[in-house]
């Protein structure tokens, strides 16, 4: 028998660059507002700082990358909870951007997949 | 998608957000942005310098507090004594704390991308030789920049000139001298621990020939009543030096030399400066001890001190009165290293800074941090430390406090002892423990041994040894054992294990020493010590720190050949 793999379509991803140490709060919230996991890596980030002047020095060179895929339908509703807990409308706070994904796999519960008559 | 249905999904998109969009072409497409300043809020001022704040803060807090709230409870509910000065402390340590925190924010911003910058290109551009005394020079400065040196000369003060002639003249007279032999020591670790990363040379042959001279002088030291007053002070000035200003920026110097030769791939790289760090100032601490024994007597000390006491006496100048002395003290300590990075930049390397703006800020904060750090230093550390010190004493001891106020003991003998020995024991292992440099120790060693040297191991091992040598330390002062009694047997002993250890486990255990000593427990336990010594009549309450620091080494060496023994069966 071939096997067999299902392919989920309307995915997104939500990619948030912050300060190290405010990914937490962040993640919990999109949590909170449905998101269903998260990827968090670490990196060194430039720009905003050398622009603030001495406020500068309060800013992170230390960034926090959240990456999150979520539904098409939950995607403004993640994005704007993360990018108001995250008070992005302060500079130096951070940065966020959605992607549209073409395809995404990944372990699908049987339950579901019988709902729409798809299991094995 | 049929034209009379709508998806729900889509609605609830169309409902809640208010998004307006505008093309990211069109703002840097416009010219005025280029104008590259950013205008702030005040709502965003608070939103950045709020969270700043807290963590630099938090963090300061959480390292001091639990030793100032264990050192207080233990006063008040096992010694039945009160706090005497208690606003006065609480006012000190609230300076250290907030001075801890000017100065390592300041440290970050203003030297930390000086020290990368010249550790990078310095060994591309110039000589090695060049490169080495840049790095020795360094070494001098950067102890000068140690606020816990600030300890030492804190602790000068309550000396007493009579029983222990030479430590008072090196702790005061001397005390410049002192500090720059000490520098000079950690400078000579640097240049050989940069070399060791070049050529890679094994450390063991390192600790051979550091350690048996300096034992050989020790015993030598010893065998004169007035001079073996002074081992204390020197063993415990090696874990003085190895701290938070030190560590980081001779590493970063000695990294970029060792890649600049292609060298820093080595994952022990970082290992063994700071051990040499703190084995060659013990040495040079005791020659200069002995260059003072050729050249004074100890009545010639007296009559000095007493002279210098008469002039005092009379006319105190406003610089030399606290809490200015302390913020003299504070540039003194900072202003030197940081025109010698920028000579070398400017000078030798002829690079421009980056960020001029930043580092000066971070300079400013740094002088001023350690400004405010050395008042709470003798306010809040040294007066803390030096009370719960003398009052421990009244566990098993009757006791004549310095004011004047007779104690009798609280509990029978044997068991006010072991209070003693206890409380010791506990501060030692639990502010180990609690130490961030230790955690992150921990976190290096299990990703370099492949995770079969745990963290968690590691972190405990250390603390034992903290714990054990700071009981042992206290054991020294109550029984007035010599303390050579002590150094030496517990050196030969880690000798012998290093003999036998791997070189991993030997660059680990040896460096774990050095990590332990940070800017609070060092004043706290050295004014403790001082405390206990004079409660107890003891000449010298020094020690316990170098206690301190034998001890992890060989906790940490056994874990280490447990550890192996362990995985070969």
């Amino acid at each position: 028998m071939q096997r067999k793999i299902t392919v989920l379509t309307d995915a997104e991803l939500i990619t948030c660059i912050v300060q190290k140490g405010n990914a937490d709060k962040i993640v919990k919230a999109a949590y909170k507002a449905g998101a269903q996991g998260s990827t968090i890596h670490y990196a060194q980030g430039s720009g905003v700082r050398e622009k603030l002047g001495i406020f500068g020095v309060a800013v992170e060179a230390e960034k926090e990358v959240i990456q999150l895929i979520v539904s098409s339908d939950q995607v403004d509703r993640i994005f704007d909870t993360m990018y108001l807990v995250g008070e992005l409308d302060t500079p130096g706070k951070g940065f966020m951007y959605v992607t549209k994904l073409e395809k995404a796999a990944t372990y699908i519960p049987q339950e579901i997949l019988k709902k729409f008559g798809l299991d094995s | 998608m049929d034209k009379n249905k709508l998806r729900y999904g889509e609605f609830v998109r169309e409902i809640q957000a208010d998004h307006v969009y505008i093309s990211y072409s069109d703002i840097t497409n416009s010219s005025e942005q280029k104008s590259s300043k950013i205008k702030l809020r005040i709502i965003d001022v608070y939103r950045l310098v709020t969270p700043y704040i807290s963590v630099r803060l938090l963090e300061q807090i959480y390292s001091l507090m639990p030793l100032a709230l264990y050192l207080v409870i233990f006063q008040i509910f096992i010694l039945r004594q009160e706090l005497s000065g208690a606003s006065a402390i609480s006012v000190g340590l609230l300076a250290v704390i907030m001075g801890l925190m000017f100065f390592m924010e300041g440290i970050k911003q203003g030297l930390m991308p000086f020290g990368e910058l010249i550790g990078n290109t310095l060994p591309k551009k110039v000589h090695l030789n060049l490169v080495l005394l840049i790095a020795f020079i360094l070494g001098i400065g950067v102890t000068f920049a140690e606020p816990a040196i600030g300890a030492l000369k804190t602790a000068g003060a309550l000396v007493d000139v009579k029983t222990a002639p030479y430590l008072y003249l090196l702790l005061n007279d001397y005390a410049s001298t002192l500090v720059l032999l000490v520098g000079g020591g950690v400078g000579l670790a640097a240049v050989l621990g940069t070399l060791r990363f070049i050529y890679s040379w094994s450390l063991k042959p390192f600790i051979y020939m550091s350690i048996i001279p300096t034992l050989v002088l020790t015993a030598y030291l010893m065998t004169d009543e007035n001079l073996s007053v002074i081992l204390g002070l020197a063993y415990d000035s090696g874990a003085v030096t190895t701290g938070p200003v030190t560590v980081p920026l001779v590493l970063a110097l000695g990294i970029g030399i060792a890649s600049a030769a292609g060298k820093g791939n080595n994952s022990l790289s970082g290992f063994g400066i700071v051990t040499l760090a703190s084995v060659f100032p013990i040495f040079a601490v005791m020659l200069l001890g002995l260059f003072l024994s050729f050249n004074y007597s100890p009545q010639d000390i007296i009559e000095l001190s007493l002279i210098a006491s008469d002039i005092q006496t009379i006319q105190i100048p406003w610089y030399d009165k606290s809490p200015f002395v302390e913020m003299l003290l504070g540039i003194r300590a900072i202003l030197p290293l940081v025109l010698f990075l920028f000579f070398v930049l400017k000078v030798i390397l002829k690079e421009k800074l980056a960020n001029s703006g930043i580092i000066i800020y971070g300079i400013v904060l740094a002088i001023f941090g350690m400004m405010i750090f050395n008042v709470g230093l003798t306010y809040g550390l040294a007066a803390l430390g030096e009370q719960s010190g003398s009052l421990v004493a009244v566990a098993f001891s009757d006791v004549v406090l310095s004011n004047g106020q007779e104690l009798e003991a609280l509990y029978p003998y044997f068991l006010g002892l072991f209070v003693a020995v206890a409380f010791a024991w506990i501060l030692g292992f639990g502010a180990t423990l609690a130490e961030p440099a230790l955690n992150a120790l921990g976190i290096t060693v299990e990703n370099l041994t492949q995770g079969t040297f745990k963290k968690r191991t590691l972190m405990v091992a250390v603390s034992l040894g903290v714990g054990t040598g700071i009981a042992v330390g206290v054991l020294k002062i109550i029984f007035n054992i010599p303390i050579a009694y002590l150094l030496i047997p517990f050196y030969i002993i880690a000798l012998i294990f290093t003999y036998f250890s791997d070189e991993k486990f030997v660059n680990i255990a040896w460096d774990s020493a050095g990590v332990t000593t940070g800017p609070i427990t060092v004043p706290l336990v050295l004014a403790m010590g001082l405390g206990f010594g004079n409660a107890m009549n003891v000449t010298d309450g020094f020690g316990i720190l170098s206690m301190a620091s034998i001890g992890p080494i060989i906790a940490v060496l056994v874990t280490g050949l447990y550890v192996k023994k362990s995985q070969e069966k």
